[in-house]
């Protein structure tokens, strides 16, 4: 099968790698063409512009890091409008449901198919191929995306209609920023009232909220280290968007609020581009600058 | 846990506020005093497990409380989850008599309790390990206490953000118990949320350890934050939550009851109560 692929992040590179590695014919396109080169020493093609790539390609996927950029290539002049009509767009960006729904429209009304399937999971599910796949949108081009998604994660969901994949990728996401937050106060409490914080990490791996995300990266948090598997930037855009949701439909979100605020902190320090367990430090003594 | 340690072959004796309470256990064997004093006056070593602070400086230093019954040569084993300043008020109250004092808070709740699979934090040992799977030392008193409070701070704050969640997810048209499954293969796939999530979601909550000691364990928390300065906003939306559910009548319900506190609810006047 022959596959685009439109955006070579972080998750993009380590996600046409995959596809490589497996035999899958690749095509790839990024905003900075440069970062093709690894993916060409490995047997894929490039696309100068993702119209390029989409006619070339049938089943095309993107990856991209936010609403914006989302849009952009769809949209924009040399994007993926101009050859959409009889391929398929199978965009796993995360965005709002709105821009989703967008996207949708526009690539249906020429004639194209269209799939979100925004994904669970950073940087080391991505390479080992271990994401978990949140699909929405059109059901047959689910099925034929099957071989792919089997590669890239580990489980797919069908969700029904555009929209419910990033809904669901939001929810996710917003439980985990508050989770991430819980997770530093506590930390952060133990080392000011005299325990040991790898202590504390021992007791929680024990327990009822044991979980992955504590155990991967607990121990790096206490050495300062925040090298980015999912930068904070993102972290906080999809909190953003939750926030927004819950804002559309009434509902109360006073701890994902609360979160946010961290997350926005951790920006004006400048930490953005770290990974999101970087919210901890904004709960460290921080010297007072007027 | 009295159930597990008369089971192994251990010679109890019971004592609660409310004596009937002591009947099932008297009936597997267990022999009953009419005080904590006289517990404490006729055993070698005696545990304690009550809700709250108030009630383990009761039991410890009250009227015909532990501390009338301790000497030398015996102890005492206080597995509350107090705050700091409270362990260590009962701890000289205990040391003074010559016995000693062991703080030794727990981890797990009702289901884990019958299973023995409590985690413990110091060892009186071979009864500790009759009653946990697990145990750990943390050198001076207030330091059990204090990790116990923050393990509670963590697990309310994600109680609250599932709670937050889960009625996300029903308000814009998912299937909550869809997400649960998918929280179940993600990073943060917590036993807490395939074991409560799909009961939440039936607006079911059993208890298995009341909200009110959450609730509790969140202030004592946010308390031991405060005196070292240290900001937990996180933390502290939490315990509104848990306040409001609280203030709803759900004190003695399951913790993830706390959902209820973010529904919403019809508004009403007080004084038409």
């Amino acid at each position: 099968m022959e596959i685009g692929f439109l955006g070579l992040g972080i998750m993009g590179k380590a996600m046409s790698v995959n596809l490589l590695k497996n035999g899958f014919k690749v095509t790839v396109w990024n905003r900075t063409l440069s970062k093709c080169n690894e993916l060409v020493a490995l047997g894929a093609s490039v696309g100068e512009t993702p119209a390029e790539v989409v006619k070339k390609c049938k089943i095309n996927i993107a990856m991209l890091s936010d609403p914006a950029a989302a849009l952009s290539v769809v949209f924009d002049k040399d994007g993926v409008l101009e050859q959409i009509c009889g391929k398929c767009y199978i965009d796993m960006s995360t965005v709002d449901p709105d821009t989703s729904c967008k996207i949708s429209e526009a690539i249906t009304s020429k004639g194209g198919h269209f799939l979100e399937a925004p994904v669970s999971g950073s940087k080391q599910p991505a390479e080992t191929g271990q994401l978990v796949i949140l699909a929405a949108g059109e059901k047959a081009l689910y099925e034929e995306a099957i071989p792919a998604f089997n590669v890239l994660g580990k489980k797919s969901f069908f969700l029904g209609q555009v929209g419910n994949g990033a809904k669901m990728k939001l929810v996710v996401n917003v439980i985990m920023g508050s989770m991430m937050n819980a997770f530093s106060e506590g930390l952060v409490l133990a080392d000011r009232s005299g325990l040991n914080p790898h202590d504390l990490l021992d007791v929680l791996d024990l327990g009822a909220i044991a979980n992955p995300m504590f155990r991967g990266k607990g121990p790096a948090m206490l050495q300062d280290n925040y090298s980015p598997a999912f930068p904070l930037k993102h972290q906080q855009k999809d909190m953003r968007l939750a926030l927004a949701l819950g804002d559309e439909n009434a509902v109360s979100m006073p701890v994902a609020a609360a979160a946010n605020e961290a997350f926005k902190k951790a920006r004006s320090m400048g930490l953005e581009d770290l990974d999101f367990s970087a919210v901890f430090e904004t709960m460290k003594i921080l010297k007072h600058k007027s | 846990m009295a159930q597990n340690l008369i089971k192994s072959g251990c010679d109890v004796t019971v004592w609660n506020r409310t004596k009937s309470k002591c009947d099932p256990l008297i009936n597997l064997g267990a022999n009953y005093q009419s005080s904590p004093k006289e517990v404490a006056a006729n055993c070698d070593v005696t545990f304690a497990m009550v809700a709250d602070p108030e009630s383990a400086i009761d039991v410890a230093c009250g009227k015909n409380g532990v501390a009338s019954g301790m000497g030398p040569g015996k102890g005492y084993v206080d597995i509350s989850t107090v705050d700091g300043a409270t362990s260590k008020l009962i701890n000289e109250h205990i040391k003074a008599t010559g016995a000693l004092f062991l703080e030794a808070p727990v981890s797990g709740s009702k289901k884990p309790a019958e299973d023995a699979q409590l985690i413990f934090l110091k060892a009186v040992a071979p009864l500790l390990d009759i009653m946990g799977k697990s145990r750990f030392y943390f050198g001076e008193v207030g330091n059990g206490a204090a990790m116990k409070l923050l393990v509670n701070m963590i697990r309310g704050s994600m109680m609250a953000s599932f709670s937050e969640g889960i009625l996300l997810s029903k308000k814009v048209g998912l299937d909550p118990n869809g997400l649960i499954e998918v929280l179940s293969q993600s990073a943060i796939s917590a036993p807490m949320y395939s074991h409560k999530g799909p009961l939440m979601v039936k607006s079911l909550y059993p208890t298995e350890a009341p909200l009110k000691h959450q609730q509790k364990d969140i202030r004592l928390a946010l308390a031991l934050a405060e005196s070292v300065s240290q900001s937990t906003p996180v933390a502290a939306a939490a315990n509104e939550l848990f306040k409001v559910a609280k203030s709803y009548g759900l004190g003695d319900a399951d913790s993830s009851a706390v959902i209820e506190a973010l529904k919403a609810k019809s508004f009403s006047r007080l004084d038409s109560a």
